[in-house]
This record gives structure tokens, sequence and C-alpha cells, in this order.
């Protein structure tokens, strides 16, 4: 199994605000904490390096305080220059809310080449409470999407210039420099909520799927119709396209380990994923046929997610290392999921540096059959 | 009873419930509205003949993907009035409706009798932004767009079924896909008010929030030439719904006086 080390960047708070998204007002953002916190968190992710870990994980949230990353391409280009090793995964630019989606193609291309070809491109749409942040229409959510991730693989693909005259993207000259080190392109990678729409898209072009914080139960659902829709386009999946992100707590035993995890995972649930209900599902920005299917089981708000039914749905994992390898092993034997994308998160910075080297040193050794496999050949291009 | 009734407008399905006698009259309903025939239509069809459409995406109208714009459903209803062979006809469009009856009139006034509007949004305002509907809940737009809430049970759905929630999430999607930004206005519609060449009605409730009487009606009243505006005292963003015996009765007298059908 591949270890990513996945970082949100959240800016822990408690507030009484009835959305952590979109409205939360900035007025509790303290820049000189922020300093402080940008740097601890750029300080664990260069140092999941030194510790053994596979890649690096960066992604794009807007006006809220679950991730404090709205550029997440800033915050790769500054783990470029500080690491040497680890791929580092923007997970990822969302595609639709760019007004401009060639600068995207441009910035990873820069990534990459300034890497030495370390960089793994994700593409997403964004949640849902981005396109109130944005104002981008959701009802052109989906087509915007693909419109712009075609445009991308074909700036990084094609010979420049060409022209291209989508429905919401048009350029007389396609023609960024740089291009791109890795060939045909950097990998991409599709985090995604499981709509059956973005699994065929990813199935088809090999692109690796990722599920963040979703049941078990659902995980190997989508799992599932994500390997039937690749054996559908004449191919078996590796199982490095399947891809989790959990959250993990481990401690030398599973009362202390629970203890935490009770307190600063179900932040990110009860707090961090507070939304205004509206925020959750704007107009448009899902099919109606994957509307149906979520009203059929429709899922627990994640603020209303209680400790035990999180544990229970295997929402998290926590425990001693040997309990969290036990846990672990249901994901990599039983999903067969080849890359773990999870971060860590202790009570303090030194604590966290302090889990991640338990994890390090008690858990990752046992998963380590595939060390020498590079998981990036023939997978996400 | 209304009579329901099914075309095909250029290949888009259209619901259409229609009833009453006299000259032709096409109601436009507002966001969140279409296949109901409520107190106002029924006042209507005593001294008119109504057409009264669903709006693609809304009640039994199927979603029609080629709609991008609003002047697309201006467009679709001019069509509308082809397929059904209306020369001309009286023109009322509530809120939402407003907006594409708005943006017909300044095609087409000739096509027009007369045309009224109530509450409507779809112009830039000076000094006022719309406050963003997408982002309320259901008390939250029961208290922006109504004065008094219970005309909104006319409106309620009737019931949280899975089919209740997809039309409403199509509905929302209809609109959402012309008007989310920018949010429920045209930027080139305001100017283009002075071409419009019929006579016009602006009904506007005292109370309404979502688009405040002050500037919005007042907005509405200037830039449209020789139009009249009426306020309704006991009326919030929908005077239609709210007071449909006295908005009814305004239409009719309007109509009677200065429209050019009888």
């Amino acid at each position: 199994m591949k270890f990513y080390y996945f970082h949100l960047m959240p800016y822990i708070i408690d507030h009484d605000e009835p959305s952590s998204w979109v409205t939360l007002s900035n007025r509790h953002y303290d820049p000189a904490l922020g300093h402080t916190l940008y740097n601890q968190y750029l300080d664990q992710l260069e140092a999941a390096e030194r510790l053994g870990w596979d890649g690096l994980c960066v992604n794009e949230h807007h006006q809220n305080c679950y991730g404090t990353m709205p550029s997440p391409n800033v915050m790769a280009a500054m783990l470029v220059r500080r690491t040497s090793r680890a791929k580092i995964a923007i997970l990822g630019n969302g595609l639709p809310l760019r007004e401009n989606p060639l600068r995207i193609a441009e910035e990873i291309a820069m990534l990459d080449v300034a890497s030495g070809g370390r960089v793994i491109s994700g593409f997403v749409r964004g949640i849902s409470a981005e396109y109130f942040s944005t104002a981008v229409n959701p009802t052109h959510s989906r087509e915007r999407f693909y419109e712009a991730a075609e445009l991308i693989l074909r700036a990084w693909t094609e010979e420049g210039p060409f022209p291209f005259d989508g429905r919401y993207y048009r350029y007389p000259y396609v023609n960024p420099w740089p291009r791109p080190l890795q060939k045909p392109h950097p990998p991409v990678w599709c985090p995604s909520q499981g709509s059956s729409e973005t699994v065929e898209w990813a199935a088809k072009r090999r692109f690796p799927y990722l599920m963040v914080f979703t049941p078990i139960t659902r995980i190997a659902q989508i799992y599932g119709e994500y390997r039937e829709a690749c054996e559908r386009h004449g191919y078996q999946a590796s199982r490095y396209q399947l891809t989790v992100n959990v959250p993990i707590v481990v401690a030398e035993n599973d009362a202390k380990a629970r203890a935490l995890a009770e307190k600063h995972v179900m932040w990110v649930f009860n707090v961090g994923l507070r939304m205004h209900p509206p925020f959750w599902r704007p107009p448009g920005y899902m099919t109606e046929a994957s509307l149906r299917r979520l009203l059929a089981n429709p899922p627990k708000p994640p603020s209303e997610l209680g400790f035990e039914e999180a544990d229970r749905e295997g929402y998290l994992i926590y425990g001693s290392p040997a309990t969290v390898r036990d846990k672990l092993r249901v994901f990599s034997d039983e999903l067969k999921a080849g890359i773990l994308c999870s971060g860590m998160t202790g009570p303090s910075h030194e604590q966290t540096l302090e889990m991640m080297q338990l994890f390090a040193e008690q858990v990752m050794p046992h998963f380590r059959e595939d060390a020498r496999v590079d998981e990036t050949v023939g997978v996400g291009r | 009873m209304p009579a329901l009734r099914e075309l095909s407008i250029r290949g888009t399905l259209v619901h259409m419930l229609q009833d009453g006698a006299g000259s032709p009259l096409l109601f436009l309903h507002g966001a969140g509205g279409g296949g109901r025939w409520l107190d106002f239509q029924t006042q209507l069809a005593k001294a008119f003949s109504v057409y009264s459409p669903s709006h693609p995406g809304h009640g039994g109208s199927p979603a029609a993907e080629w709609i991008e714009h609003v002047s697309d459903l201006a467009f679709h209803y001019l069509d509308l009035l082809d397929a059904l062979e209306l020369e001309r006809a009286h023109l009322v469009g509530a809120s939402f409706g407003g907006w594409i009856a708005a943006e017909i009139a300044t095609m087409a006034s000739h096509r027009l009798a007369s045309l009224v509007l109530i509450d409507p949004v779809g112009i830039r305002v000076d000094g006022w932004i719309y406050p963003f509907l997408f982002a309320m809940d259901i008390p939250e737009i029961v208290t922006t767009v109504f004065h008094n809430p219970m005309a909104a049970l006319a409106l309620a759905p009737p019931d949280q079924s899975a089919e209740t929630l997809a039309l409403q999430y199509r509905q929302g999607t209809a609109i959402a896909r012309v008007a989310w930004n920018p949010h429920l206005y045209d930027p080139l519609l305001r100017r283009r008010l002075g071409r419009i060449a019929t006579p016009t009605l602006v009904c506007w409730g005292a109370h309404d929030r979502l688009a405040p009487l002050a500037p919005c009606g007042e907005t509405w009243a200037r830039e449209i030439p020789g139009a009249r505006l009426r306020v309704f005292a006991d009326s919030g963003h929908v005077p239609h719904l709210e007071e449909p015996d006295a908005v009814a009765t305004a239409v009719r007298e309007f109509c009677r006086l200065h429209g050019g059908l009888r």
C-alpha cells in the first residue's frame, strides 16, 4: 500500500454560527495565528516525506474554517522546493470554478517541471458550497468540468498553438509554456463523492478515484461500480486507481486514541462541515438521477454525526498501532485500496508530529510489500 | 375547472392550463409556481380567455436544456403565441414571469394588447441588490416573499415525497440556469425597457422585501414609457397571491380602459 499525507489545513475554532462555510465571518480569522498554522502545517507535510510517506496532498476550498487553502497550487509550490522525493498531489483544482482554466494547465505544468515530475493533478468540481463562494452557476458545473478537463489535457499533450472553441471556454491560441515534464501528462486523479457520472468518466480514462470521508459500505459500493466501469472499458482497475481518505488517530493505546479522535476528528465533521442546509444542495449541481439516488438513501449531515456512529460506519480509524493495523487491513485486503491518503490530527503541532512518527514506525512498515512499485505507472493517464 | 393542454412548441413540451372566455390573456408565473390554477387565474378567467403555461422545468413541463438565458424563454412564449395563433394578447407576468414578460415586450410590443408586471425582477436597480434566493431555506423564502404568510400555503408542496422534492429541484435548477449570476437580472434589459410600446401597468406589493417598491418598483415605472404604477398595501412580493381579487380587478380595469383588445 502507498501512503499519502493529506492536509486540510483547518482553522480550528468553535463558533455558534449556523454555517462554517460561505457565511462564517472572516472576522474569526486571525492572520497572526494563521501564520503559525500555515508554517506548522507545511512542517508536517515536509516531515511526512522524511518519515516515509510516498506523497503529500493539498486541496482547494473557499471561505470556510474547514480547510484554508483557496489556492492549492500555492501550497504545492512551497512544497516543491522543500521536498525532493515525495509525490505532490493537488486534490484537486476546482476546474469549473475557474473562469480561465488554461491557468490550471499552466500552473500544474510549472509545478511539474520545477519538481522534476512529482506532481499529481486532481480534477474536482468543488463541493456544493464553493458555488456560493465563487458565484459560478452550479447548473453549469458538470459541463464546465468536462470541458475544462478536455482543454487542460489537450493543452498538456498537443503541440500548440491550437484554437479551442467550447461552450464555456474559448481560446484562439492554446499554447502554454511550460509543458509538463511527465509524459504524456501528470497523473490525473478524481476525488469525488460517488456520483455515477464521475465514476464512469474517471474509469474510462484510468483516472484514480478517491473517496473522501465516506462510510465504508459506500466506499465498497462505489469501488465496485468503478471496477465494473473499468471492465466495461476493457481493462482491470489497478489497485492504485482505488484511493481512500480516512482520518487516522494513532496513540499508545486505544483509549487514548479514542479520546483524541472524539475531540479532533469529530471537529472536522461536526464543526468543519457544519453547513447552512441550502449550501449542501445548490440547484443543478447534481443530475436529477443523482438526486433521486441520494433521496432514496439520504445521508446524515456531518454536523449531526455522533462519534459512535462515525466509528461504527468507518468514517475514521483510531487506536493503538496494532488496532490501526487491523483496521487498515480492511482497506488494503478487503476493499483493495492501493493508496491511503490520510492526515493525522493531534492536539498540538508537536503531538501531531509524534503521532506521525508512531504511524510511520509501527503501522506503515506492515503494508510495504509494494515498496518498490511506482504507483503512477499506467495510472491517471 | 381549467383544461390541461399539452403542446409541443418547436420541440419543447409545454403543460398549459386554460379556462375562461374573452380576449386572450397569457399569464406567466413566478419561480416555484406553475401547474396551479389559483384564485387569481379564476378571477381573470371571468373576463379573459386565460392561458397559463408552466415554464420549462416547472409543473408538468419538462426541463429544456436549450434554455440558457431569459430571452430564450421570451422567444419560447412568442413561439407559443404563434402556435396558439394569437396575433395579439394581454400579457401578465409575476416576479420571474414578469421578467420574461418584460423581455417579450422589448422584443415584440406589437404582439401585446397590454402588459401587466407584478413585482417583476429582471433589471439591475441602482441602490438595490436582490437577497440571494438560492441560499434561503423555506422559512427564509416565506418571510422574504410574503407579507401575508398564509398566502404561501397556496404554493406549499403537497408532501415531502421523492417526486415532490425532485420537482422542486428541477424548478430551482430551471431558475438557476438563467438567474444565478447575475442574480435575478439581465444586465441588458433595463436600457431596453424604453422600447416597450404597449400600455403597461406595474403592480407592486407595498411590503416587497425581495424587490422593494423603492427603488425597484419606482425604477420599473420610470423606465417603461407611460407605465402606471399601482401599489397593493397588504402585499409583499406576490400581490396576485396575497390580494388576488384586488389585483385581478386592477388587471381587468386596466385592460378595459387602456388595452388594445376588448
